[in-house]
């Protein structure tokens, strides 16, 4: 009896996978070929909602997971059924991952980078009153004027400023803190 | 050129020679010439320590420990069948004629025992320490066969682990029988078969972190390297 289209085909893929088993380039090449269009048709007719992106993006991760199992494929037994194992469980992962991920994700267009809402926004981003600002530095004790004139306007780094000032580092770090509460005190006070 | 051919020449590019992978008989054989010797130094340690027993060469002793020992090696079996696309299930049915043989001669032996010794049979508490003896036993024979199951296709993760757990138990389960070859009671049911199944379903229940496709994926690549 003569063997059916099929069996002809699954015959002929078979001695591809067996040649790319041995490191045949061009017949892994060409099996992988017709392998993404096989897949490709097995997702289409599973999954008709897909778009043709996550199509593609399916058989892409199928062709991969072949890839990385080629070694499971006995060139004594058919071909197809070891590819149609594969696509199935890849078909369903990929169904699991949906469900934990774009299931749960809410596509939002032209969303605004910050919230409009006053409360939400900082004191340092809406703040503009320089003058107020500098009167505010001005009436702060002398230990914490330097501190912040010196680390925050003329952006010296630590190191710099205990060299300049005379002062430790943990004595600037705790000046400067104490400057900015007071600042902010103040600076929200008069808003 | 778009992303699928573009997968399709890297991948073509890294055919490297693979070697197809042997039949699950072969297998399981490797792993049992892997873990018997192992099994073999803990009984002989166990052995030397509490004495050489007395097999009792009975044949419900005979039935038990060869059903248990065919518990495991048939669920060896299935955890590398299942490990390779498209292979057929019906070793799965070996496992569970063994697994209701072995159930059924345990079972039947506790019936008996309880008959002869009435509520004394009924006791738990002797057989609390096979529990972590079989899991000792177990860790080694467990880490070989998730190590070779690791080459595989990861296509039931949690069935694939508990099989392969029920594997490296039955065969504990197994030693642990031959050093305390006592009569079965239902401490015997619950420490020894609970104890396989709890492991099971602990491994089973971890098993998409033990076999998965990120694993397969690096490991032929250091294959292929």
């Amino acid at each position: 009896m003569e063997p059916t289209e099929d069996r002809k085909s699954d015959n002929r893929l078979g001695l591809l996978m067996r040649a790319a088993q041995g490191g045949d380039a061009e017949a892994y090449g060409a099996l992988l070929h017709e392998m993404a269009s096989l897949i490709r048709h097995v997702v289409y007719s599973k999954r008709p909602f897909l778009t043709p992106e996550d199509i593609e993006d399916l058989v892409q991760d199928v062709l991969l997971s072949v890839h990385s199992v080629r070694s499971t494929y006995n060139p004594n037994r058919p071909f197809m059924p070891w590819l149609l194992a594969i696509v199935r469980n890849r078909i369903s992962d990929a169904a699991r991952r949906y469900g934990r991920t774009r299931g749960r994700e809410l596509r939002l267009e032209n969303m605004d980078v910050t919230f409009s809402v006053e409360s939400t926004n900082s004191l340092t981003e809406s703040y503009g009153d320089a003058e107020a600002l500098k009167l505010a530095i001005g009436s702060l004790p002398a230990a914490q004027r330097t501190a912040i004139e010196m680390l925050k306007l003329r952006e010296m780094s630590l190191k710099e400023a205990a060299r300049a000032s005379g002062s430790s580092i943990g004595a600037l770090k705790v000046a400067t803190h104490r400057a900015i509460d007071s600042l902010r005190k103040k600076l929200t006070k008069k808003k | 050129m778009n992303g699928t051919e573009q997968v399709i020449q890297r991948l073509a590019q890294d055919a490297d020679v693979v070697r197809p992978l042997r039949t699950p008989w072969i297998r399981t054989g490797i792993w049992l010439s892997l873990s018997i010797p192992y099994v073999a130094i803990v009984l002989l340690a166990m052995a030397m320590r509490n004495g050489l027993p007395t097999l009792p060469l009975d044949t419900r002793f005979i039935i038990e420990t060869v059903s248990g020992l065919g518990v495991g090696i048939t669920a060896a079996l299935c955890a590398f069948s299942s490990v390779v696309p498209a292979y057929s299930r019906r070793l799965f049915v070996v496992f569970a004629i063994f697994a209701g043989l072995w159930l059924g001669s345990i079972g039947q032996n506790c019936i008996q025992e309880w008959l002869r010794n009435g509520s004394q049979a009924l006791s738990l508490s002797h057989d609390l320490s096979c529990l972590p003896f079989i899991t000792l036993v177990s860790i080694y024979p467990a880490m070989a066969l998730i190590s070779m199951l690791r080459r595989g296709a990861p296509l039931t993760p949690h069935l694939t682990a508990a099989a392969g757990a029920i594997a490296a138990a039955g065969l504990a389960n197994f030693a642990l029988r031959i050093v305390f070859p006592e009569d079965a009671n239902i401490g015997l049911l619950v420490w020894h078969i609970g104890g396989v199944f709890i492991l099971a379903a602990l491994t089973a229940a971890v098993g998409h972190w033990l076999l998965n496709w990120r694993f397969v994926a690096h490991a032929s690549k250091n294959i292929s390297r």
